[in-house]
């Protein structure tokens, strides 16, 4: 604020000791014609005496008179800024920015700018801005140049890099400058140079200067022209249809258009006489064929234009020659550029490749979440369990009702997690005690069992949070997205699942391998007859597995909820890819579960990559590929050998 | 001689029969047709639809309760079979509406004329209006009558032999047949898919051709239809699982390894039961669907199957009249719940609105007869007659 009234300042002072003492009243007197009603080619009269001028003043007046608030008084002929609007008319002073005075409404006639011209003024107007002493009015010209560029930015740009003084702003501006240079440079050296100096910029907009400049029309002769720079010869049949071919002759107005079938059967409608038409019967014109011959016999009666027949049409097409020329007619330029596209191109290409790995990790690391609760209850016990999707819906909700008690984002994901596996791990437990225990030899049932579980819990959580879609709040500095380059990006939230994911896998691993809980549930797993002779509690360590387990869907389930909608259906959403995850990965190994869900993540990324507009189809042709895939190596990726396999 | 010993075995059959049959008799005397009126069209409807449903739950019930197969895909075969039929619905009924509105032309219509008015019609809600591969018999109901047992017949095969080949059995086999059921419900659920996506087909309830007869009648040809296909699906299947055969899926099911040990084939066997299975409930989608007018992916949800299996295990797996008496009570009982029938209960500081709640008491209703009732309540029958002798 104190730079721009400083700047505001200088401006004011340094104006009367410049050359010319002229004020903008004294320009725009002798202009009065033009500014009452510009045209849009006297307008740039007014403009470049405006800007030769370099008044301060100037912009508040273009804004006026761009906004149809310039007056001029019938009795002087001096022009004013309207400040107030009535009956009576409050006018300011265009050079001193006062109110000075008032007329009558009656006494003023107002400039009338039209379409056109005011944005002539815009323009204008931009250039001023681009060196306004207000960063954000600065900021908002480059927007302007960058949203639609044109030649006549380039010397006000590059006349305003000299005074910039901020390093951002600067950088952009000398961008833009490279970009217009490239279109729009008088010498042909000055846009090939601009041209390679683009050449690493992997940015959208350059890659459109870039397209723009090797914008191809469509273009059909009996010879290619000389001086035409020709992109590529189309081959007939190749490159487009023969039809296709046909159709531009016609709109190159080289060959007659041909009679579509709405028109023959106009025209035979039109030609009815006596219940026939053309010597054909009307009531037998219900094939192509009749309706072709019925046609014919009019054309050769002289009564409708004759068709084109299928002989003539393959000739003027042979005749002709179908090419692309460029828009830009320097073959120099052109080459030049298609050479940096091809590289800009090339390394764009990887970059996507890396962003769409990165997002395939992100995939596979929310399945890995999901599924890592279930490589426990249903991989190393063998337990089925339909209601793991319901768990991971229970901690998600857990970390709705958290924050509607604990405002602070950050603490409450904190409280969210632990409690959410406390909540879940405590629902786990209750179910195998009640219901799992009583079902360890019969697993199709317990599958049964656990889906009426599951169907109650969701219509419980509907019941009680209704149906619509709650929303878990990520704390602030997890929003936002490390960006590497134009293209390669990945949001906070999705490092912030990876890295639980990762934390999730040792944490596993090391309860599984490293403690005796894990030597217990290991040693029950392979043979609970032997386990209980060695002292140990199956029926105990069953329930805290399954505790586990779900625990860890509560815990996913926050993660999940994170970064998708909290609703009543989010467990059903993930249950079956789980289950495939773990199943593909091999049953019976966390190892497994990883590799399980690093396959599905990057093959559902990838089936999207090659049919980006379709993610049902990719989710269709994924279970597909697991269905077979099953089939080669039922055991899963991962298969456990010797005595851990036996069943 | 072989007929009166397989009925001799099974009395429930002959009891079966003889009650199907009085029950249909009875519901057509009282419905509007004969002018008594005491049931509406719209219950025979729903009573005709549940008769389907309890065709496809007996099908479950022989590829789960005695192949132990649990298959978690056979309510995705009853809707392939229902979208097969409502494809030769809808294109014939929206050909005779084409065709009508064609007549006042002028000159008669040329057969691609005709094709694309109609291909607008039925695709216009997808943005598109050319007819997809799968639409090339749709014209013709002898065809699209053999789809219906073809599609769910020929995917069963060829998924069935993949799956007993390669030995996936149990919860594996399952979740598969869930994977198969869901990967079908998303493919339909595309615009692209040929088949209106999301809208699914509609306007079934019409039967081109009959145009002129009223719904209440259409009702009742359809409620006897549906009542002989399940009269003639259970003495088919209580015959498939009284004879030899019978005894060896039982066999399969409570000891695979063994009964292949003894040298059956026991892939041919699963495969045979899966794959019949499938087309009977092809057959009892095609049934249900020009009742219940419409069809869409929705109905295919890999849920829908699960339920399939509830209504078995309810009802008492391992017995074919326990399967019907489970699809018919659980199906009629939720219609009940949900359409608002039942009284809420108020609790004086809350009021349970079954609406609400119906999912909630059904589920854990379930957990309590899987875990205390495994016989479902077929069992009850056991009882009685265990009392009586």
């Amino acid at each position: 604020m104190l730079r721009r009234y400083i700047l505001a300042l200088v401006l004011l002072f340094a104006q009367p000791i410049g050359a010319n003492a002229q004020t903008l009243q004294d320009i725009l007197q002798t202009h009065q014609e033009e500014v009452l009603k510009p045209g849009r080619r006297t307008v740039g009269v007014v403009l470049d005496d405006l800007v030769a001028s370099g008044l301060p003043q100037a912009v508040p007046f273009l804004e006026a008179w761009r906004d149809r608030e310039i007056v001029q008084r019938e009795s002087d002929g001096l022009f004013f800024a309207v400040a107030e609007d009535g009956d009576t008319v409050a006018l300011r002073d265009l050079d001193t920015n006062e109110v000075q005075t008032t007329a009558p409404d009656t006494a003023l006639t107002e400039a009338r700018p039209n379409g056109g011209v005011r944005r002539a003024i815009g323009d204008a107007l931009v250039q001023f801005q681009l060196s306004d002493p207000d960063i954000e009015k600065r900021q908002a010209a480059v927007n302007a140049i960058a949203r639609s560029m044109d030649a006549s930015q380039l010397a006000p740009l590059q006349a305003s890099i000299e005074a910039e003084s901020d390093a951002a702003l600067l950088a952009q501006k000398e961008r833009l400058v490279g970009m217009l240079n490239a279109s729009f440079a008088d010498s042909t050296q000055d846009r090939i140079a601009a041209i390679e100096a683009l050449s690493g910029d992997l940015s959208v907009d350059v890659r459109a200067v870039m397209n723009t400049i090797l914008a191809t029309s469509a273009h059909v002769a009996l010879t290619v022209p000389d001086g035409a720079n020709v992109a590529q010869i189309l081959d007939v049949g190749t490159d487009l249809t023969p039809a296709e071919a046909y159709d531009r002759l016609v709109a190159a107005e080289l060959a007659p258009p041909l009679v579509p079938k709405s028109a023959i059967r106009e025209a035979l409608i039109a030609n009815i006489s006596d219940g026939s038409v053309g010597g054909v019967a009307v009531a037998e014109l219900n094939t192509d064929a009749a309706r072709e011959t019925a046609y014919d016999a009019l054309a050769a009666a002289g009564s409708v234009e004759p068709r084109v027949t299928t002989q003539a049409q393959a000739d003027a097409v042979a005749a002709h020659i179908f090419y692309l020329s460029y828009d830009e007619p320097d073959p120099s330029i052109t080459d030049v550029t298609r050479t940096a596209l091809t590289a800009i191109e090339t390394k764009v290409g990887l970059s996507q490749t890396v962003d769409l790995g990165l997002d395939a990790l992100s995939l596979a690391s929310i399945y890995f979440l999901a599924a890592i609760g279930l490589a426990i209850t249903f991989g190393v016990m063998g337990v089925i369990n339909m209601a793991h999707g319901e768990f991971i819906m229970m901690g998600a909700y857990t970390g709705f009702v958290v924050q509607q008690f604990v405002p602070d984002y950050t603490l409450s994901i904190i409280i969210a997690l632990p409690l959410a596996f406390a909540i879940t791990f405590g629902a786990g437990v209750a179910m195998e005690r009640l219901v799992i225990r009583h079902l360890y030899h019969r697993p199709l049932e317990t599958l049964l069992a656990t889906f009426g579980i599951s169907i109650a819990l969701q219509q419980l959580a509907k019941n009680i949070f209704g149906t619509q879609a709650r929303p878990l709040t990520s704390p602030e500095w997890l929003d936002g997205a490390l960006v590497f380059n134009d293209v390669i990006a990945i949001s906070y939230i999705r490092i912030a699942i990876f890295v639980l994911a990762l934390i999730f896998l040792a944490l596993i691993l090391y309860v599984l391998k490293r403690t005796r809980l894990g030597l217990e549930v290991r040693a029950v797993t392979q043979n609970p007859g032997m386990a209980a002779s060695m002292g140990i509690n199956p029926d105990r360590i069953n329930m805290l597995t399954f505790g586990l387990g779900s625990g860890i869907a509560g815990i996913a389930g926050v993660a999940i909820g994170l970064y998708a909608k909290v609703t009543s259906e989010m467990g059903a959403d993930y249950i079956v890819q789980s289950f495939m995850t773990v199943v593909v990965g091999g049953v019976g190994n966390v190892w497994g579960t990883l590799a399980g869900a690093s396959l599905i993540g990057f093959l559902q990324k990838g089936i999207e990559w090659l049919n980006p507009s379709n993610t049902l189809a990719a989710q269709t042709y994924m279970i597909l590929f697991i269905i077979l895939f099953i089939q080669f190596r039922p055991k899963g990726i991962v298969a456990l050998k010797g005595r851990a396999a036996a069943d | 001689m072989m007929q009166r010993s397989f009925l001799a075995q099974n009395p429930s059959v002959l009891w079966f029969i003889s009650i199907l049959a009085v029950f249909t008799v009875i519901v057509t005397l009282l419905s509007e047709v004969t002018g008594v009126d005491m049931i509406s069209t719209s219950f025979v409807k729903t009573l005709g639809k549940t008769l389907c449903l309890c065709l496809v739950a007996i099908a479950m019930d022989v590829v789960w309760g005695y192949c132990g197969i649990l298959s978690l895909g056979h309510f995705a075969f009853f809707g392939i079979g229902g979208y097969a039929i409502g494809m030769w619905l809808m294109y014939a009924r929206t050909e005779g509406i084409v065709l009508e509105s064609l007549a006042g032309q002028p000159i008669p219509a040329t057969p691609a004329e005709i094709s694309d008015a109609i291909g607008n019609q039925i695709f216009g809600v997808v943005g598109s209006s050319d007819f997809p591969m799968i639409w090339a018999f749709a014209d013709n109901l002898f065809l699209q009558l053999l789809m219906v047992v073809l599609v769910p017949g020929t995917l069963a095969l060829v998924f069935g032999w993949l799956a007993f080949r390669s030995r996936v059995t149990g919860v594996y086999l399952s979740i598969l047949t869930q994977a198969m059921t869901l990967a079908l419900a998303l493919y339909l659920f595309q615009n692209d898919s040929g088949l209106r996506g999301n809208n699914g087909l509609s306007g079934l309830q019409n039967i081109p051709g009959y145009e002129g007869v009223s719904q209440a009648t259409l009702s009742i040809v359809f409620f006897i239809a549906s009542a002989v296909a399940l009269g003639a699906g259970y003495v088919f299947f209580a015959w498939i699982v009284s004879g030899k055969m019978g005894s060896v899926v039982k066999g399969i099911r409570d000891n695979e390894a063994r009964v292949r040990f003894l040298g059956y084939h026991v892939e041919s066997y699963k495969l045979f039961i899966f794959t019949t299975t499938a087309v009977v409930a092809g057959i009892a989608g095609a049934l249900y669907y020009p009742q219940a007018g419409i069809i869409n992916p929705g109905e295919i949800a890999p849920i829908a199957s699960i339920y399939l299996a509830v209504w078995v295990a309810i009802g008492g797996r391992g017995r074919l009249y326990g399967a019907v008496i489970g699809a018919a009570f659980v199906s009629l009982l939720s219609s009940w719940f949900t359409g608002g029938g039942a009284p809420n209960i108020n609790l004086g500081f809350y009021v349970i609105q079954w609406t609400d709640w119906w999912l909630v008491l059904l589920g854990f209703s379930f957990v309590v007869v899987t875990l205390f009732f495994p016989k479902g309540i077929g069992g009850l029958f056991d009882m009685l007659v265990r009392k009586q002798s």
